[in-house]
């Protein structure tokens, strides 16, 4: 039982240190910037677990992120309203989300391959549309969606929250949930116990894809901007966040609440380097050694208690 | 004396494997463990061959008091272990797997091919193993794997082996075989220790018989001073009812019926039979007659290409096991870790899996009403478990396929196709898993059961058909005789005659 905790108590232990460390760390102002910066990644997470825990990967979110992203502030600059800038950003990664998961059912291809073949499209033809250039004509009242409060909290705090509370609803009271576990931990099982395998992959793509559409306007909203090269890496972040929150990519395990520890974990690492002035180059080596330091304690729990 | 075990203790966590672990093998001798599962027959074995280190107690090997830290240290001392699943690379010949990681060494790491074959095709005909050394793994039958191990075990010239269940996986003239290959190992002054869960088979293999029961030796002696009757009163520890007799029911409609399927890629061809409420089928056959292809094709996983199947009279349309499971139909799956049950997830979710619909409120699912379907199958099938939450990977072989089979009692399943049901179970396990066969008979299913234990087989089923190269070769009353069946099952004759 502890070791289960102890993504948890590295958190805690993580904040102490951090406190002690830097006065600067326990601010409102520092802690809501650590929320905006981490956002992003934290929401797009949330799907990738639900992808992980299926025994799936997608390496396409960061593409999907700059396409939402793009196509959403498109839509703004074409005169369309904010709220459908929004959708339609959101729409366009359960579009591509549906993608890889009708490629990953109907090919029946590894989805690390499907998912790296769409991440080239993807990022492909966000480049083609925008023709390599941002967009910035957006609403000044868009930024509202990355900057803004709503009772003192950041806005994006209560998407996650929001975002996070239905994952974790979908995760452990939903049939698609129960049906994800089942498929990640064995799949041939799940089809032999009638278990509608492909549309449940396939639904867990969109979702994946779905939130990482909203990633996109977030983060889009952030930067005033529609960015095509936006996202690029972040696929890894947020596998990472799964990984170090306890999930199997031999699916079967994972949670919404371990990837948030494990995104938050990544987050004050990178926020606490900079109060500590370390510099960023070590920042991603830090984080890098923690991701394998994390698998590792995680591995030895299992085998010893299996 | 090659090998003695004396007094071995051995702890997992808070639980004992093992108590008080005796054993004792000479050279030229062919050794029995048995024991139910859980008796601390493979706990043993590791500790012998080096996978497991021992709490306590005295370990000698050829008088000499031995602390084996690894499997290649017990290799490099000559004991090597023939394992029960097959642990092989799918891919490599039979001469690379022989040879794996003990490849002769060249600079570079360069593999001298050539030789390896050489090598290996000496070891086979020495042995005269039906074996080639260039053959893909891959492509062997479970007997060819289960030689490959053996190859490998022997290749270094050990002089104990140890064979866990070396038969579960063979039938018929696949066990003779090994049992010819064991007699040759003895002949040649190497110790045997041989693992088995079938009874019937120990006379034709053994010397001499150690018996464990929850964890400790509770006897061992001449194969020969003691009848099969005590070899299982000291298995379980009480009086056994060592015959299965199930009271045949009147039967009712029919609710199973296949017309002329075939599958030419499975190698099904024109197979025709029906069953009733009521039924318990048998179906019997060697290795590779098709018995686990027929059950595939008619649960849709490898749909036919011929032929029709009706399910309560109506012909319905499988192309995938979620259409079989629609129709009505249930598969309990021979190898229930890989295709059965998901390890990691709580008993409750594997026995719900079926028809979580069954326990859900439009998508969602309602837990409490999991609870009580959970607490209704544990309680009616005594399944032993710590908890509902308890992973079904950490249960026993038994309590595992109950939870596969519960899965369909719980969704209300009509057709039951039982694969193997008793496969590494033990003894009492066993009984139950026919108790609740019988009691779904009784209930108006219709089952098919294939089995290799003919035993079995004549104990339960009301009919038997024989399989033999992808056809049915003949169907025999439930009280044939296991002479009979092999007739019909080895013989390459129009209706066994």
């Amino acid at each position: 039982m502890i070791q289960r905790l102890l993504p948890f108590l590295t958190l805690i232990v993580l904040i102490v240190l951090l406190a002690v460390a830097s006065p600067n760390f326990l601010t409102a102002v520092n802690l809501s910037s650590v929320v905006r910066q981490t956002a992003v990644i934290n929401i797009m997470s949330l799907g990738m677990t639900l992808v992980i825990i299926s025994g799936g990967i997608d390496l396409s979110v960061g593409a999907i992120l700059a396409m939402g992203g793009l196509m959403g502030t498109m839509a703004m600059q074409a005169g369309l309203p904010i709220s459908a800038g929004i959708a339609i950003g959101i729409a366009t990664g359960l579009f591509w989300g549906g993608v890889n998961g009708t490629l990953v059912t109907r090919l029946r291809i590894n989805p690390f391959i499907v998912t790296l073949g769409t991440l080239g499209i993807v990022r492909g033809l966000t480049l083609i549309i925008s023709n390599g250039l941002p967009v910035h004509q957006v609403p000044r009242e868009f930024s509202f969606l990355g900057e803004g409060t709503l009772l003192g909290v950041p806005f994006v705090l209560w998407i996650l929250v929001g975002c996070a509370v239905l994952t974790h609803l979908v995760l452990e009271h939903t049939r698609l949930g129960r049906y994800t576990y089942a498929i990640g931990s064995n799949p041939e099982a799940a089809v032999f116990a009638g278990v509608p395998v492909k549309a449940n992959i396939t639904a867990v793509y969109a979702i994946a894809g779905m939130l990482t559409g909203l990633a996109g306007m977030i983060e889009a909203s952030r930067l005033m901007t529609g960015q095509p090269t936006a996202g690029a890496g972040y696929e890894l972040q947020a596998i990472a966040a799964v990984v170090i929150g306890g999930g199997s990519l031999h699916g079967g395990e994972g949670s919404v609440v371990g990837t948030l520890i494990g995104a938050l974990i990544m987050g004050l690492l990178s926020n606490g380097s900079d109060l500590l002035g370390i510099s960023p180059y070590l920042q991603q080596a830090i984080i890098g050694a923690v991701i394998i330091l994390a698998v590792t304690v995680d591995e030895v729990r299992k085998r010893r208690t299996a | 004396m090659l090998l003695e075990l004396q007094s071995i203790r051995k702890h997992f966590g808070g639980v004992a494997a093992l108590r008080d672990g005796n054993l004792s093998v000479g050279e030229g001798e062919v050794h029995l463990l048995l024991g139910e599962n859980g008796a601390g027959k493979s706990t043993l074995v590791k500790i012998v061959a080096g996978m497991l280190e021992r709490d306590a107690g005295r370990m000698l090997w050829q008088g000499r008091e031995v602390f084996l830290k690894s499997p290649p240290q017990a290799a490099g001392m000559g004991i090597a272990m023939v394992h029960q699943e097959s642990l092989l690379a799918p891919h490599l010949s039979v001469a690379e797997n022989i040879f794996l990681g003990r490849e002769e060494r060249l600079p570079l790491g360069w593999v001298n091919r050539r030789r390896a074959i050489e090598q290996a095709a000496r070891l086979i005909s020495e042995h005269r193993f039906p074996l080639r050394a260039e053959w893909r793994v891959d492509r062997l039958s479970p007997a060819g794997k289960q030689l490959v191990e053996i190859c490998r075990a022997i290749q270094h010239g050990s002089s104990l082996l140890i064979f866990d269940e070396p038969t579960s996986s063979l039938s018929g003239a696949e066990t003779q075989e090994v049992f010819r290959i064991v007699a040759g190992l003895r002949e040649r002054g190497m110790g045997v220790i041989y693992i088995t869960h079938r009874l019937e088979e120990l006379r034709a293999v053994g010397d001499r018989v150690t018996i464990l029961r929850d964890g400790a030796t509770v006897h061992s002696g001449a194969l020969a001073d003691v009848t099969t009757d005590e070899i299982i009163r000291h298995m379980v520890g009480r009086e056994m009812v060592s015959l299965y007799r199930r009271d045949p029911l009147p039967p009712g409609p029919e609710l199973l019926r296949v017309e002329n399927l075939g599958r030419r890629k499975s190698g099904l061809e024109g197979i025709s039979f029906a069953i009733r409420a009521g039924e318990i089928v048998g179906l019997a056959g060697l290795v590779g007659a098709g018995r686990t292809e027929l059950c595939r094709a008619i649960f849709g996983i490898d749909p036919p290409d011929a032929g029709r199947i009706l399910v309560e009279g109506a012909e319905r349309r499988i192309r995938s096991p979620r259409e079989a499971v629609a129709a009505g139909i249930a598969l309990v799956t021979e190898d229930r870790q890989r295709t059965g049950l998901c390890l990691q997830l709580p008993l409750s979710h594997n026995l719900t899996l079926a028809n979580v619909p069954g326990v859900s409120r439009g998508p969602f699912l309602d837990h409490a009403a999991e609870r009580r379907v959970t607490a209704e199958y544990v309680d009616r099938l005594r399944i032993r478990a710590a908890s509902h939450e308890q992973p079904a990977g950490r249960l026993s072989g038994g309590n595992q396929q109950k939870i596969a089979i519960a899965r369909w009692l719980f969704r209300k399943a009509r057709v039951f196709l039982f694969d193997e049901p008793t496969r590494g179970i033990d003894v009492g396990a066993k009984t139950e898993v026919f108790d609740i066969m019988n009691d779904l008979a009784r209930s108006g299913a219709a089952i098919l059961m294939v089995s290799s234990e003919m035993p079995e087989l004549l104990q339960v089923a009301d009919r038997i058909l024989v399989m033999r190269q992808g056809r049915i070769n003949g169907e025999l009353p439930g009280r044939t005789t296991q002479e009979e069946i092999m007739r019909y099952a080895a013989l390459d004759t129009e209706r066994g005659s």
